[in-house]
């Protein structure tokens, strides 16, 4: 029995022990040293692992009675979250290892983090979802202050562990009250009581505070308030990796609390969902404009992604899950080329990340330029870069679902937001010319930024497959 | 073999025009030129080798949607095989004129290439006009009607540094938009009403047509009635018919060999050719050909008053051209399309030969184009002077009275008055009557101060005046044998009896006795008919008058619509009333050519001071022909100011300071206000983040206990 | 007798003064961890008392959990603010400004 259930759970564990075993060889051995083999070493397991999930049969295994899920869902997000882990890994260690912050620590907390988050969207449990949530959390802390030298990253640290605290207790105090009327902590138990008449208002209150706990993980408005100061604070690699597969594993558990455990109560949650859609939409593209730091920008950016996505389950439907997951996969493939341009800019050898710094940014590196304006097009959403068809889906999803106001309002926000992404590549085209960058050559980010740059044009076609395959996990979900 | 004829042009195009640059300039003319050449060579394999069966051969499945479905096919038949001849024979030989006469363009720097782009826009417009005209449905007609609109559009704006050129290319695209919004509705119609587009489905329900009721507008009419008009509306922009005729004489901004091939022999009579292919639901509009009958003879009489007038050379034939295509309206307006198709295709012959005359006499002049600075030119380029006689012994209708012998202009313009006279439109055979006398004043009056009397205007350029080299005069040459005979050659294919053009065209015909009963029935017997009637044909070109009536009464047509490629109304007798005419009638035409004739010889060669006083007593007059009956101040008063006050308007007021003011207070204003608000609040407390965190989740959950559990 | 509601009422009560801890407090950071550790050990107290009121171990269970969790994130938000006072010199939350706008 207990077999059966720990060979569902074998990528985690695989990926857990793997940490531990590096955690203490490299204290017994060479401490800081080992830092760029284990970089390699762990993004190459990630890889594997993402490869080893991607091709597992379809199918839904559960383990430990329930309390953790193994199905086409967990697999979608499980394998976005490895391959972006391991691209941000790859990406991260040119960039730190210049720097002398290439500690070993860092691969092994990114990859318990990773751990986390792929326990996080496979939980079947309230206690599977808190310590998935709170292995990554406390993972992220600590990333988030790796540059221990640096005023902006010890206080991003600090700022994200109080308010995650916060946020955590908010979820359990949502958890314990879920438990309390529900009278287990099962999903599968939790959406039978609800299937029985009315939701009672105990079980919605504790809803509301488990979507508020986990609408700061996603940075939803106006639980958001963490995410410029910890995307400026951290290192740049840190905060690629706080963009991408956190987001995933976020989005993922929360769609899965939302569908497993509140599947009966849809009308209920799918207007917080719409609210926090919509605040996140407007809030972030409004507070971009503001911004001249690329970093902070990004992080307003992510936020009025975020919004995007939570369109698609707001709408409750299989169509909107799916939505969601292509908008994601779209989101941080994105992201994760345009945080390889961002990696690039420097001057003097020091990272440069006031946006003034690309003006004509164009005329000395064309290439890396043009990469930059086609994920700029895309994240603003103009056709026919893939950026489009993402929001396409939810705001067709959200049409469909019967909130069609929210739809009109996420065009409205996708306009406001679009000024600042062609600010940048205005900036780039048709600025004055300033200060000039280091034409800094390092193949992998520049490799990662074309390919994602590439990805964007020629995804139009049939997006890689991803449309199908989140389909088939959207299906999953919601059987 | 269509096929190839359909696509050699646009073959010559794309090598032409895009190619240029690898093959070079020299090439590219040359392709061009022997792939029209090769098109025109097959054009004439198939015309006369055509027996009248029409054949539809698909090329590719074009649009595919909901009802709609078409394909790209080419519909043959004897229309379209005139078409073929006179599209590809005419650009055949302009491309081989434009040889000689683009060759050193004074608009063009030294070193600029843009014979190939000329070269490149006439293959494009041939294949334009080529698909127009063998469409197999409104679709594909409308495709090649567009791009001849963009072809006519790119060539008459070909000198685009001169503004009077870029103005007149943008008049005549708009001009035509206005025609072309008729078509687009009377297609529309077609198809809401029919379900389809292609033309053997529509011409089938053309019967029922005529009998569905729809309101248009104020009143109403029958469905056909509407369509016709609408179509016609379309026909009045492409051919230049009064009212949308302002943009033709601007046209003459192009190039000399582009007015002859667009703006004289093919272009413009798509709108005449648009009415005889749908003829089978014009014939059951009464009204809405009445009203083609008419508009076609006021153009006529309209263009050749303007035409009296004229300085310009090549605006006189300008003029001519569109009092010409008024002729073809009237004989369509009246039933016999056959006449309209035989005037169309001499007058492509004779008003090509004209215009190439007119740009080889330009072309001496060192691109002179003021009448009033030429004379005295008869010896300078002799065959130029001979060939242009001879086109305007053809327009102007110089034959023998009462027998089929004479210029093209003259069997195919006596076709037309008489069927008018036969339709029962006195007004319409008084205008074309009084119109034709014009021409023939007008045109010789072209000859006139063109070739005689003393040289005027400036000394060098006619000293220096020579005859054009070979290639422009092959095509002068060739053009101008057209212009001789093929009008006697064709006489009864077009205009002949009953019999002979339904076997010409492929229309079953009966008995006249029979029709009434079974006559319908009985049409499957034509072919032998006409097989019969075929060994009389050839004895026929001297037919009398008196044997014409006699076999006009023998037979009529008695196809179904659709069936060949006219469609005769049983009860349409035009054709046999004009043959049996009275013999002043068809005598009238010509003493009309003889009387203008006179008047310009005496007016130019024998009192040459006379114009100008006439000009002077009659100033008001002259004024107002001159003026062109102030048709453009008029638009522009009445159409052009007010719209573009209207577009200032909007564009000031309705989009400057309402929409943009409203757009522009949101992004300068809203937005960054909500900016900066949204910058305060990130104040970098952690007190003022966990504050609004509490505040979001408190606003949550009262609204959860408010409005969202308490369902 | 001392009800379900009691359990809950105490609960929510210290849920709520550790919320106010987390943002009336301007003065020093540690109070922000005690205020956390406030949050955390009110929802155990939810915990327990459903759990016992259920007659279901799974709520106890979880208060085992949380309570480890909460020493973990002691441990660590410890460790940051030690860092973070090396660089600032000062655990005042006043200063925790660095970055704002």
């Amino acid at each position: 029995m207990i077999q059966a259930d720990l060979t569902v759970i074998l990528p985690e564990i695989v990926l857990a022990l793997f940490a531990l075993l590096a955690l203490v060889a490299a204290v017994y051995t060479g401490k800081d040293k080992l830092g760029p083999t284990l970089v390699w070493v762990t993004a190459a397991l990630m890889l594997l692992l993402g490869l080893w999930i991607g091709t597992a049969p379809a199918g839904t295994q559960e383990a430990f009675g329930g309390m953790f899920i193994n199905d086409g869902f967990a697999r979608f997000a499980k394998v976005v979250i490895l391959l972006s882990a391991a691209l941000v890994l790859v990406m991260s260690q040119e960039y730190m290892s210049r720097r002398g912050i290439l500690r070993f620590e860092y691969p092994v907390l990114v990859a318990l983090g990773v751990v986390g988050m792929l326990v996080m969207v496979s939980a079947g449990d309230l206690m599977t979802l808190y310590m998935g949530l709170e292995l990554q959390s406390l993972a992220l802390y600590v990333v988030a202050a790796l540059r221990r030298d640096s005023v902006k990253s010890t206080e991003a640290g600090l700022k994200y562990f109080v308010l995650g605290a916060l946020s955590s207790g908010l979820l359990l105090y949502g958890a314990s009250l879920v438990y309390g009327y529900a009278g287990t902590t099962l999903f599968s138990g939790i959406i039978q009581t609800a299937q029985h008449g009315e939701v009672s208002i105990g079980l919605l209150f504790g809803l509301v505070f488990l979507i508020s706990g986990l609408a700061f993980k996603v940075s939803a408005v106006p639980f958001h308030m963490w995410t410029p100061d910890v995307y400026e604070g951290s290192p740049t690699p840190v905060t690629v990796f706080f963009a991408t597969a956190p987001k995933m594993a976020a989005m993922g558990m929360l769609a899965r609390l939302l569908f497993d455990a509140f599947g009966n109560a849809i009308p209920d949650w799918s207007q917080v969902i719409a609210v926090l859609s919509l605040l996140s939409m407007f809030v972030g593209s409004v507070a971009a404009i503001g911004q001249r730091d690329i970093k902070r920008l990004m992080a307003y950016s992510s936020i009025t992604h975020m919004g995007f996505a939570l369109m698609g389950l707001a709408s409750g439907t299989v169509f909107g899950v799916q939505s969601m997951l292509i908008y994601m996969a779209i989101y941080v493939t994105m992201n994760i080329g345009t945080f390889a341009f961002i990696l690039m800019m420097e001057k003097d050898g020091k990272p440069v990340t006031d946006i003034n710094a690309l003006n004509m940014y164009s005329k000395r590196e064309p290439g890396k330029a043009l990469a930059m304006l086609v994920l700029m097009f895309s994240m603003a959403g103009v056709p026919p870069m893939l950026g489009f068809f993402g929001k396409f889906y939810v705001l067709r999803a959200a049409y469909e679902g019967g909130l069609a106001w929210l739809a009109i309002a996420g065009v409205v926000a996708s306009v406001i937001a679009a000024f600042y992404y062609l600010r940048i590549v205005y900036f780039m085209y048709f600025g004055k010319d300033g200060e000039e960058l280091d034409t800094h050559r390092s193949p992998v980010l520049w490799l990662l930024l074309t390919a994602s740059a590439v990805v964007m044009v020629a995804g139009i076609v049939n997006m890689f497959g991803v449309d199908g395959a989140a389909a088939a996990a959207a299906a999953t979900l919601l059987n | 073999m269509e096929t190839i004829i359909l696509f050699a042009p646009l073959v010559g195009a794309i090598l032409a025009g895009f190619g240029w640059k690898i093959i070079g300039e020299t090439a590219a003319m040359w392709v061009t030129t022997g792939l029209l050449f090769l098109s025109c060579a097959l054009s004439w394999v198939v015309f006369l080798s055509f027996d009248g069966v029409t054949q539809h051969i698909e090329v590719l499945r074009f649009i595919e949607s909901g009802s709609l479905s078409t394909s790209w096919s080419i519909r043959l038949d004897r229309l379209t095989a005139i078409m073929l001849i006179v599209v590809t024979t005419v650009s055949a030989f302009v491309h081989l004129y434009s040889f000689g006469y683009m060759a050193h363009d004074p608009a063009f720097k030294d070193g600029e290439s843009y014979k190939p782009r000329f070269f490149a826009y006439l293959s494009l417009f041939t294949f334009a006009m080529l698909s127009l005209v063998t469409a197999d449905n409104l679709v594909q007609m409308f495709f090649g009607w567009e791009g001849v609109g963009l072809a006519s559009y790119l060539l008459i704006g070909f000198y685009y540094r001169k503004p009077s050129a870029s103005a007149a290319a943008m008049k005549a695209f708009v001009v035509n938009r206005v025609g072309d919004f008729g078509f687009s509705l009377g297609m529309f119609a077609l198809f809401f009403l029919s379900d389809s587009i292609n033309f053997n489905d529509v011409f089938a329900y053309a019967p029922t047509l005529a009998e569905t009721k729809l309101t248009f507008l104020w009143g109403e009419w029958t469905a056909s009635e509407v369509i016709a008009i609408l179509l016609f509306i379309g026909a009045m922009g492409k051919s230049a018919q009064l009212l949308l005729h302002t943009w033709l004489p601007d046209a003459m901004e192009g190039p000399t060999p582009v007015s002859a091939l667009i703006h004289a022999a093919t272009m413009v009579t798509a709108g005449v050719f648009l009415v005889c292919r749908m003829s089978p639901v014009m014939e059951f509009a009464p009204y809405a050909t009445g009203f083609i009958t008419i508009l076609g003879a006021i153009t006529a009489f309209f263009a050749a008053t303007v035409g009296l007038v004229q300085t310009d050379i090549k605006r006189v034939i300008a003029y001519s051209t569109c009092s010409q295509l008024g002729y073809m309206f009237v004989a369509a307006g009246v039933g016999v399309y056959s006449a309209a198709m035989f005037h169309l295709l001499t007058h492509a012959f004779f008003k090509a030969l004209l215009f190439l005359c007119a740009g080889s006499v330009i072309h001496a002049m060192h691109h002179e184009q003021d009448m009033r600075n030429y004379g005295g030119l008869r010896k300078k380029i002799p065959f130029t002077f001979w060939t242009m006689v001879l086109g305007t012994l053809a327009i102007t209708g110089v034959g023998i009275p009462l027998t089929h012998f004479g210029f093209a202009g003259f069997l195919s313009k006596d076709a037309i008055i008489e069927s008018a006279w036969a339709g029962g439109s006195t007004f319409g055979f008084w205008a074309l009557v009084i119109a034709a006398a014009f021409t023939s004043f007008y045109s010789w009056r072209l000859i006139f101060l063109t070739f005689f009397g003393t040289p005027r205007g400036d000394k060098h350029a006619h000293d220096h005046a020579h005859e054009s080299p070979m290639v422009m005069l092959i095509p002068l040459g060739v053009l101008s044998l057209g212009a001789v005979f093929a009008g006697m050659l064709w006489y009864n294919n077009f205009f002949g009896h009953a019999d002979q053009l339904g076997e010409f065209y492929g229309i079953p015909v009966a008995e006249a006795t029979m029709h009434g009963d079974a006559g319908h029935g009985e049409t499957a017997a034509h072919g032998e008919t006409t097989a019969a009637h075929g060994e009389t044909t050839a004895a026929a070109d001297t037919a009398t008058e008196g044997h014409a009536a006699e076999g006009g009464g023998h037979m009529v047509f008695a196809g179904e619509p659709g069936q060949g490629a006219l469609y005769i109304g049983a009860d349409n007798r035009v054709l046999e009333a004009a043959h049996a005419a009275p013999a002043w009638v068809k005598v009238s035409p010509f003493i009309a050519m003889v009387l203008g004739l006179l008047v310009a010889i005496w007016f130019y060669l024998v009192n040459p001071a006379l114009p100008k006083k006439l000009a002077e007593s009659q100033r008001p007059l002259y004024l107002f022909l001159l003026n062109k009956w102030y048709f453009d101040e008029l638009y522009d008063a009445v159409l052009v100011k007010p719209i573009v006050a209207l577009g200032r308007l909007l564009w000031k007021r309705g989009d400057g300071k309402t929409i943009d003011g409203f757009l522009n207070g949101i992004a300068l204003g809203v937005v960054p206000f909500f900016t900066r608000l949204a910058g305060r609040a990130q104040s970098g407390y952690i007190f003022t983040y966990a504050f609004w965190m509490v505040l979001g989740i408190a606003a949550l959950v009262t609204w959860m206990s408010i409005g969202g559990g308490a369902h | 007798m001392i009800g379900l509601e009691h359990y809950l009422t105490v609960a929510a009560t210290l849920f709520v003064i550790g919320i106010f801890g987390l943002f009336l407090n301007r003065k020093n950071v540690i109070i922000l961890l005690m205020s956390i550790e406030l949050i955390l050990l009110s929802v155990n107290i939810n915990f327990v008392a459903f759990s016992s009121f259920l007659h279901d171990m799974a709520g106890q269970v979880f208060t085992l959990f949380v309570l480890t969790v909460a020493a973990a994130e002691a441990a660590i938000g410890l460790a940051i603010l030690v860092c973070f006072f090396r660089n600032r010199g000062t655990i005042a939350v006043e200063d925790v400004n660095v970055m704002k706008g």
